[in-house]
């Protein structure tokens, strides 16, 4: 059955609502994360449970996307009494049906133990991880079914579409989104109602519109979690933006790596075909808009958009010279707008809620919420979103519950390869686009790895490299020749071998690979090496000249002795 | 076509739109040097040897000259120090792969900018290709026949331009990719010493 | 079939067989075939080889063994050239690996030159010009598994096989890949077989873990 209007979506959101409504439903996150600690066999065993107790009227399963503690998964919430449970088995099962479903009752041990006070928290929203977070993009995850579209309509998806079509103007939409301040997510911070803008004016026909979620990053998995468990989302941002610029063809790009995305992407645009949201006529308005989902095939540089576009053409993903915009000249030399996935799936709260509501979060430069992964050596892992200008600081030591293991805090890592390492002294600085570029160099926020005592930082750094000389695409002199010599001479300080000079060296490949690489993977490159040596260059001294690592990583440095004298212990 | 009026060097220069700032050089007299470029080519700006900075709305920039196209009112400097040192640092740097054993314009452009090409030789030793990948003989190869014998595999530091034995057949000894060759290589993709590695060979090499 | 030469406009009614580049008679300018025209000369010419080399007469021929394989796969995506990448991850899914043959046909047929398809296969991660195990095993390296110990992980796996990272058993079981960021940093180390994905591994576990695909 195909929506023609406003009132067919709200007639059809009432339908939705109106049936199963009585019903404790048990939502459990099978991304793959959580796939990969069991949670498969979780829902088979609530589905087998829910059987034999013959409740298929009063309870059910809900398949749903990421919920937030990755590390504690698998995890479940149980509706309406938002109940959570942690670290769940399928031998749990049978109890949480006969004790909570049935009958009311908490299981003590599955529930969330805070660690400061050792209280057990039942509801989500207390739980310090999910308090002082602000879930914009996220609350409607475990309400969903990411294969469902009826569960996207019936939290009120694609009425922000409807809004677009019959109620606003292409201009007033571009208007809307300029007024909100929104900028790109995906690590330019560049203005998206002024991209919008240049490919609205450019000439050319066809114009694309595309989604980025080639996620390379390593420790980022924030568009892998957003498009597989609420692909609908970004699939109406994505006809919203491409009603506005004018474009017809939609592409999204994924990582081959995410299989799962992959599959719940295309069934989302099939769907969404079925219903009549795309298409020939969509809603009945007269537009006729295609999406297409292509798969990447492997490469980190993919996330550069001139490399992306370059991919979708079916050649390898070398990046170009970007001084004619793509929104002027992109894909097949036409107008192209690319934006991150995240940045797509804030446009209908924006259309809905108005851009004075997204205004109102954020700081003065950089307004909304901003998703991203804490990960590393902190208590809390998992998928984190909080308003701009939250500070490191509170994101690690509120939400993230703390350094594992009472240990202390080293270093944060943040924004990924082309990021940079914020010390201890650096937690009050706020998440915000121009001041992470002040303070590490580069405003891809995606993810932040915490570190401790035990991991050593040139060590680490000569890891970053080594993964940048690998993925880059090797075109120009500078990244990849730079690359190469850097990464060696790492490998030699970390195996003692360091010379009097290099940090000099390095730090005149790293001026030239800042200036005159052609694309910003090269430039940033060298974001890792200039904040270690600027904040952590005494343990750079120590490797050099004392061959020495205090965090006993680098194997060829440690060494063993062996006590003549033996010692009484307790 | 529309003329623009732009400063190279503190000389005024006229040029049409769509030209890049490489070609308005040339046209006035003004020399860029290059090591990636031929005019009968598309270009490919992988060297960056021919940075220059432009002053564009009061901000400071440095772009390749080969790539950005002229603009009204655009200021650009070809020599400076800081372009100069950036220039011999990439000179250094594409040497530690080519080796010191370069000849040709490649060579030329050494003693021009002082480099030092055992700078970072001496520091990470490697076998020397005599190859700055700098692409010309592959695109001059696919212009003049379009199923080409020579191509570029793989990706970052292991990538490298290798002999497709299937289209052997079509190499017909013209010797273009010898003479566009900026570094010299006296070898042409026939021998006598065959300079590209057989792609089976390569492979096989490859982790 | 009628060409106009771009370089100075003149127009001719051009006799040969060229699907790529046809030479203007007046200012020797390279002119490129259209695309529609270039495929049907293409498929004339596919056909005729295939035919005189079975030596049958005027009849449609399926294509047999790897070029079977590779037009089946080529005629699902229309013989469109931009599609190159979703053909050859589509080929090495069914097929396991690309060997030599594979890509020249996928040259030939979809009508790119063999160093770009080279080109293509060698610079993704994805592709593997050698064969390949029948189980393959991933080891996730990104930061936040290389910081929870998915190095001794990897050393496990590799006296556990006997084999390096990147190559496969003599048996042809199993290939091991250290990959790099496969996107599940929440639960380092993982470890991925097949589509299969297993987090938090323990070196304890991987003999029984790896049993299970023997």
């Amino acid at each position: 059955m195909k929506v023609r209007s406003l009132e067919d979506l709200e007639k059809l959101r009432g339908e939705l609502l109106a049936g199963g409504r009585h019903k404790q439903v048990m939502a459990v996150c099978v991304g793959t994360g959580c796939v990969a600690l069991g949670s498969q066999k979780v829902v088979e065993a609530i589905k087998d449970e829910i059987k034999k107790h013959e409740l298929e009227g009063e309870a059910e399963v809900r398949e749903t996307g990421c919920l937030g503690i990755c590390e504690l998964g698998p995890m479940l919430i149980i509706y309406p009494d938002e109940i959570s449970y942690f670290n769940v088995k399928p031998e749990d099962v049978s109890e949480i049906i006969s004790k909570t479903i049935m009958r009311g009752e908490l299981i003590e041990r599955l529930l969330y133990r805070d660690l400061i006070t050792g209280e057990t928290v039942s509801k989500v929203e207390e739980i310090p991880f999910y308090k002082y977070q602000s879930r914009i993009l996220l609350e409607n995850n475990a309400k969903i079914d990411p294969r469902k579209i009826e569960d996207y309509i019936a939290v009120g998806g694609y009425s922000a579409l409807a809004k677009v079509l019959f109620q606003m103007t292409p201009e007033q939409v571009l208007e809307e989104v300029k007024k909100s301040n929104l900028r790109g997510r995906g690590g330019g911070g560049f203005p998206t109602g002024r991209k919008w803008e240049t490919c609205r004016n450019a000439l050319g026909k066809p114009k694309y519109a595309l989604v980025n979620c080639s996620e390379g990053d390593p420790a980022a998995f924030k568009d892998r979690a957003l498009m597989e468990s609420n692909p609908h989302a970004i699939l109406e941002g994505l006809i919203i933006g491409m009603y506005a610029i004018g474009a017809e063809e939609g592409i999204v790009y994924v990582r081959n790596e995410y299989p799962l995305a992959v599959e719940h992407m295309e069934l989302a645009v099939e769907q969404a075909e079925k219903m009549g949201f795309l298409g020939e006529d969509v809603m009945g308005s007269g537009l006729s808009l295609r999406v297409e989902v292509h798969r990447g095939a492997g490469m980190f540089v993919s996330g550069e958009s001139t490399a992306l576009m370059s991919a979708i053409e079916g050649k390898i993903g070398e990046p170009r010279s970007k001084y004619i915009h793509t929104a002027e000249r992109g894909l097949y030399d036409k107008p192209t707008n690319l934006n991150n996935v995240e940045t797509w799936m804030n446009i209908p709260l924006i259309i809905s809620k108005g851009a004075e509501w997204f205004k109102s979060i954020g700081t003065e430069s950089s307004k909304g919420t901003k998703v991203f992964c804490l990960v590393g050596k902190v208590n809390n892992v998992g998928l984190v979103e909080v308003p701009m200008g939250t500070t490191l600081g509170d994101v690690i030591y509120k939400i993230g519950g703390g350094v594992k293991g009472g240990k202390r805090l080293k270093a944060v890592q943040v924004g990924g390869l082309g990021g940079g390492f914020a010390p201890e002294g650096m937690l009050g600085a706020p998440l915000d686009f121009d001041e992470m570029f002040k303070a590490c160099g580069s405003m891809v926020l995606g993810s932040m790895v915490v570190l401790d005592d035990d991991t050593c930082m040139v060590d680490l750094t000569r890891y970053f490299e080594e993964f940048l000389s690998e993925e880059s695409c090797g075109k120009c002199i500078p990244c990849r020749e730079g690359l190469r010599v850097i990464h060696m001479i790492l490998t030699d300080i970390c195996n003692g071998n360091g010379r009097e000079g290099d940090t000099e060296m390095i730090r005149d490949i790293t001026e030239t690979m800042g200036e005159a690489s052609l694309c910003a993977l090269g430039k940033n490159a060298t974001n890792p090496v200039l904040t270690s040596l600027q904040y952590f260059g005494n343990e750079w001294e120590q490797h050099i000249r004392e061959k020495c690592c205090s965090a006993k990583v680098c194997k060829s440095l440690l060494n063993y002795e062996i006590s003549s004298k033996t010692e009484k212990r307790d | 076509m529309k003329t623009v009026n732009l400063k190279i060097d503190d000389k005024e220069v006229k040029a049409e739109e769509g030209t890049t700032i490489l070609e308005a050089a040339k046209q006035a007299g003004i020399d860029i040097p290059t090591l990636c470029y031929h005019e009968g080519l598309d270009t490919y700006g992988v060297c960056r040897i021919c940075n220059v900075e432009i002053e564009r709305r009061g901000r400071y920039q440095m772009v390749a000259a080969c790539c950005y196209p002229v603009e009204e009112g655009l200021k650009t400097r070809t020599r400076s120090p800081k372009i100069d040192k950036i220039r011999k640092t990439i000179i250094e740097l594409a040497a530690v792969m080519a080796g010191e054993d370069v000849a040709s314009r490649m060579r030329v452009l050494a003693s021009e900018y002082d480099a030092d090409l055992s700078r970072f030789r001496s520091r990470v030793p490697l076998e020397s290709t005599k190859c700055i990948l700098c692409g010309l003989c592959v695109r001059r190869c696919i212009e003049a026949n379009w199923d080409s014998a020579i191509g570029f595999v793989g990706r970052g530091i292991y990538r490298r331009i290798v002999l497709l034995p299937e289209k052997a057949g079509i190499c017909s000894t013209c010797n273009y990719c010898r003479d566009i060759c900026p570094t010299g290589r006296t070898c042409s993709a026939f021998g006598p010493d065959p300079p590209f590695t057989k792609i089976d060979d390569a492979l096989a090499g490859r982790k | 079939m009628l060409l106009i030469c771009q370089h100075c406009d003149y127009k001719w009614d051009y006799q040969g067989e060229t699907e790529h580049y046809a030479t203007c008679p007046r200012c020797r300018y390279k002119v490129k075939v259209p695309e529609d025209k270039a495929h049907a000369l293409r498929q004339k010419r596919l056909n005729l080889e295939l035919r005189s080399k079975l030596s049958l007469k005027e009849q449609p021929v399926k294509l047999l063994g790897i070029a079977g394989i590779v037009n089946n796969v080529i005629e699902g995506y229309k013989y469109d050239k931009s599609m190159l990448i979703q053909i050859l991850l589509e080929l090495q899914k069914s097929f396991g690996w690309l060997p030599m043959e594979m890509l020249l046909e996928v040259s030939k047929q979809l009508g790119i030159p063999l160093s770009q398809v080279y080109q293509v296969a060698t610079f993704y991660k994805a592709f593997s010009l050698a064969p390949r195990g029948r189980h393959l095993i991933r080891v996730c390296m990104g930061t936040s598994c290389n910081v929870r110990g998915a190095p001794i992980i990897l050393d496990r796996v590799k006296s556990l096989l006997g084999i390096e990272s990147g190559e496969t058993t003599p048996d042809l079981k199993f290939t091991l890949d250290a990959v790099k960021c496969m996107g599940c940093s929440a639960l380092g180390p993982l470890l991925v077989i097949d589509q299969d994905y297993y987090g938090s591994v323990e070196p304890e576990d991987l003999e029984e873990i790896v049993s299970k695909y023997k």
